[in-house]
Formats: C-alpha cells, structure tokens, sequence
C-alpha cells in the first residue's frame, strides 16, 4: 500500500487555508445532513476534513463519526467542534483500508473525496473496508464529478480564475485560479491552484498555491467497482436533487446498499 | 487506416442485441456489408501475428463475413468463427467455397454460445464488443468466451477507445462518412451517417444510410441501416475481464503493442485464463 500521507503541497496540510478556500461551499449540506437524519443508526464520514460537514450534522443531533488522513485535518475539526460544545469521535485513518469501531447504518463519502483513489485496486480496497463496516442494510452514500468532455477540452493547461468570493474573517476578496491537466486515458486531472489574497482596491497582498490529483470514474465503470466490492443494489443520481444522471456536466451523486 | 476504419467501425461489424429490429442492422446486407468493409486490412497483420503465436486452434468471435477469419485460414491457421448472424455465415461460407477454404463457423450469440472445442485464442476485431449493450451483456460475452479457453489462454479484443471528440462532435445531422465505387455499376455508393449519442450512458445508435448515386448524381438506390455501440473505457474493461473470472490482463494502445496513452489510440486488450 502507498504510504499513508498527503504530498506536502496538498490542500490538506492547512486546514486554516482550507477552510478559506471552501468558506463559500454549502451546495452538498442540505444534501448530506439529510441523508444522516434519515439514517437509522450511527453515520460514518470518511474523509471528514475539517468537518464542513461533520460538524453541522452533529449540530442536527445526529450520531455521526469521522476520519481523515490527515492529522492536521482532524486536529482542526477537533478544536472547531470543542468550541461549539462537541468531542466528535474522529480519527485518523486511510480510506484505502480502515477499520472502525462500530457497525453504521451510513458511510458517506462526501466533496468528491473517492477521487483521491487513483488505482482500481484504491477503490476497491476503499469500498470494501466501508462495505465491512456497514450494517446489513447500510448505505454508501457519495458523490463525484462526471468528466465534462467540453471542460476538458476547452480548459486543459489553462490558467482559469475559478472563483472569487470573501475572506470569511476580513471579508476582503479572494481569488481562486485554477490551472487543470487532464489525462483523458488514465483518466485523471492535475490541479494546480492559487489563492490570491488582495485588498479591497484589488491589489494583491499574498498568494498561497497548492496542488492535487484527483480520478474520475465513469458511470458504468462505478457499477462495477460497487458490484466487485460486495455491494447488492446501487443507484445513481445527476445531482443533489436527486434528478436523473443524463449530462456530462451532472454530479454523479450515487448510493449503494449492503444487503 | 483512419478515416476509412472510423466509418467502419460505425457500422460495426455484429448485433448481438437478437431480436428483429423494424430497421434492418447493416449484418441483414452481408454483400453490401463487403462492399463496404472487406477491403479493410488495417488490423489484419496483428490478428495474423496473435493467431500464429497461439499455438493452438483460434476461435473468431463476431467473424461477420469472414474478414479476418478467411485471412487466417489461407494462412493455414486451426481457426473457427462464431456469429449472431446468419446471413452474415452464409456469405463467409460462400466466400470460403470460391476460395477452397474449410471454414468451420457456427451461428450463436456471443453472450452464450457452444463450440465443440477450446482455444488457445479467442480473437474479438473491429469493436464487434460494442454490441454488448449492457454490462450484463458484457460480462456474459467476457464468461462465455473465457469457457471456451484451454487454461493459459488468452482473450484478444479490440475495441477503439471513445475520445472526448466522439463526444463533444454534434449528434442528429447526417454525415457523409465514407464514398466507393460499386464494382458492378460502376456508380459511387455513400455512406450517410446520423449519429445519436449518450454519452453518459456510452452509447451511441447511428442511422446509416448507403445511397448509390449515377454519374449524374441521382440517388438510384438507398439501404437504410441501423446499428448501436456501447463505448467501453480502459479501467471499465479491466474491471469486466476481472468480474467475469480472467486472472490477468494488459491494456495497449495499437496493433504495433505500443502502449495506451491518448484517446484517439485503438484499445487491444489482452486477458488471461490461467
């Protein structure tokens, strides 16, 4: 197995940083605090980060558990959750092979994380220690992005602004630029980004860069990798609203059951 | 090879879907089929090299009019052939006839199918996989194929890799894909094709249309065809050669062995039944 730690130029290994650059994501909350609520029993996130997520499910009442690989991810979560009066049970573990306390009733796998699994064997090794650790009847719930043939195209190895939005502290502008190189037959991008700092007359005070690897995986291929894990049924889903899959440009939002 | 292969490979080469669709598939017209195709040479060095290192007899799945499996046998090659379709038989047999060739193919699905041997090789040429429309039909072909392999056997299949320009290409207008001459008329035959794509559901259905035109471009004739293709992608394939029991495989990227890189390369895969 590959060494269980993230590239020193990851996101991962700031979590101040981080939180920064996702302060403006909220699309999948609703989503999967809902999916948590309606679980009949305890929840499991894998890949929990710094609790975007984790953190509002709990405030939701729901028993919900957490790891990440990253020890500073974690330790942040665990000082954001202390301050809001909670000791979540997070640990450190690898998607790639873990073991947890407990059975759940739902593992969920939220913000396109599966995408850090670059091989098959990644996935399957990932999607059977969470087939393991669900109850019978537990569901896998995650999602990723379907490869947009025009996105690729059009924006490979060019310099894009991704986004701008606000410091979420000074409330002064950020800009995110992204730089993505997609490996169409390997079937994997190579993002580079910066985070560019500026004041408000839009000069720029500072900028941080960081990069990642992510995999995509088509839709048919997913149904084999859940078939080869164990999984008895799954379904799939062209985003958080549950509409059917049909563009290449739809979330693959997908869950799968252990009977 | 190209442009001619990918007009070609549009049409396809079988169906295995069964059933008796209000189009014909372009296997209903076996004559028309060779007009079209069976000047195609691109790929058979390679099948010739893969049947010569088998050392053992070959079967051809999807042999259609006999292609490449008739190459194989003038080349003294131990090689039978199996098809969906009978038209398609009858013409290969007949082609075999003319050229004193014993070709020993049956009529059968390639999701389930019986030989009365087992094979060094099995060989799957020119997309004919593409008609396996559902993963369950793929994983059917994958396992019946590997039943009729000796142990240490090998499933060769070419399949070309879908390119994002497959996909971003528009759907719905009809595309002159190819123009030859018809031997006996003399006049041009077009090959007109009107591609619908899925491409989250790797699908594609093309209505082909092949127009006879006169030398003073009137449409003296016109066959009307349709064909569907399922699209496969590298790690899906390995992922249905492992599912369905092969124990290794290799994924390369052209007839020469080189490796996959891009995605406008042809897709040779290589699976094992140890």
């Amino acid at each position: 197995m590959e060494p269980a730690r993230n590239e020193p130029n990851e996101p991962y290994v700031d979590p101040e940083l981080y939180d920064i650059v996702y302060s403006w994501y909220d699309a999948d909350l609703a989503f999967y605090v809902d999916a948590a609520r309606a679980a009949e029993g305890p929840v499991l996130e894998a890949a929990c980060g710094t609790g975007r997520v984790l953190l509002p499910t709990l405030e939701a009442g729901v028993d919900i558990d957490g790891f990440d690989l990253e020890p500073a991810m974690v330790e942040h979560l665990r000082a954001k959750a202390a301050r809001r009066g909670f000791q979540p049970r997070v640990w450190v573990g690898d998607m790639r092979g873990f073991t947890a306390p407990r059975r759940y009733a739902l593992v969920t796998i939220p913000f396109r994380a599966f995408m850090h699994l670059l091989t098959t064997d990644e996935q399957l090794r990932c999607l059977g220690s969470i087939r393991e650790t669900l109850r019978p009847g537990g569901t896998l719930v995650m999602n990723l992005f379907y490869p947009s043939f025009a996105i690729i195209t059009e924006r490979d190895g060019r310099r894009v602004r991704e986004r701008e939005f606000r410091h979420p502290e000074t409330g002064a502008p950020v800009v995110l630029w992204d730089t993505p190189r997609y490996d169409r037959v390997s079937q994997t991008l190579r993002s580079e980004r910066e985070v560019e700092f500026d004041d408000e007359g839009g000069a720029m005070r500072d900028v941080r860069r960081y990069s990642f690897t992510l995999r995509w995986t088509f839709r048919f291929e997913m149904e084999l990798l859940l078939r080869a894990a164990g999984f008895s049924r799954w379904q799939v889903w062209g985003g958080f609203d549950r509409r059917p899959l049909e563009r290449d440009t739809d979330e693959m939002v997908w869950a799968a059951w252990r009977d | 090879m190209s442009g001619f292969a990918s007009e070609a490979r549009r049409l396809g080469a079988r169906d295995a879907a069964g059933g008796a669709p209000a189009v014909p598939s372009p296997y209903d017209a076996p004559e028309l089929y060779d007009l079209m195709f069976d000047a195609l040479d691109f790929d058979l060095p390679f099948w010739l090299d893969v049947a010569r290192g088998a050392r053992g007899p070959v079967l051809e799945v999807g042999c259609g009019t006999g292609r490449v499996l008739l190459r194989l046998l003038a080349a003294g090659i131990d090689a039978d052939g199996v098809d969906l379709s009978a038209p398609m038989l009858e013409r290969l047999r007949h082609k075999a006839a003319a050229q004193g060739l014993r070709a020993s193919v049956r009529t059968g699905d390639m999701r389930g199918f019986a030989m009365p041997r087992r094979y060094a090789r099995a060989i799957c040429a020119f997309n004919a996989f593409a008609h396996c429309e559902t993963i369950e039909d793929q994983l059917n072909a994958l396992r019946c194929i590997r039943e009729h392999l000796v142990p240490g056997g090998a499933l060769v299949l070419h399949m070309s890799y879908p390119s994002a320009s497959l996909w971003i290409d528009p759907s719905g207008a009809p595309v002159l894909e190819l123009e030859s001459k018809h031997p006996v008329t003399g006049n041009t035959l077009q090959l007109w094709d009107t591609r619908d794509k899925n491409v989250v559901g790797q699908f594609q259905r093309s209505e082909v249309e092949v127009r006879e035109v006169d030398a003073k471009g009137r449409i003296v004739d016109s066959q009307r065809f349709e064909t569907n293709q399922r699209w496969v992608y590298r790690y899906e394939l390995e992922l249905l050669l492992r599912l369905s029991g092969y124990t290794r495989w290799e994924i390369l990227g052209g007839f020469a062995g080189e490796p996959l890189l891009r995605d406008d390369q042809q897709m040779i895969s290589w699976g094992w039944k140890d």
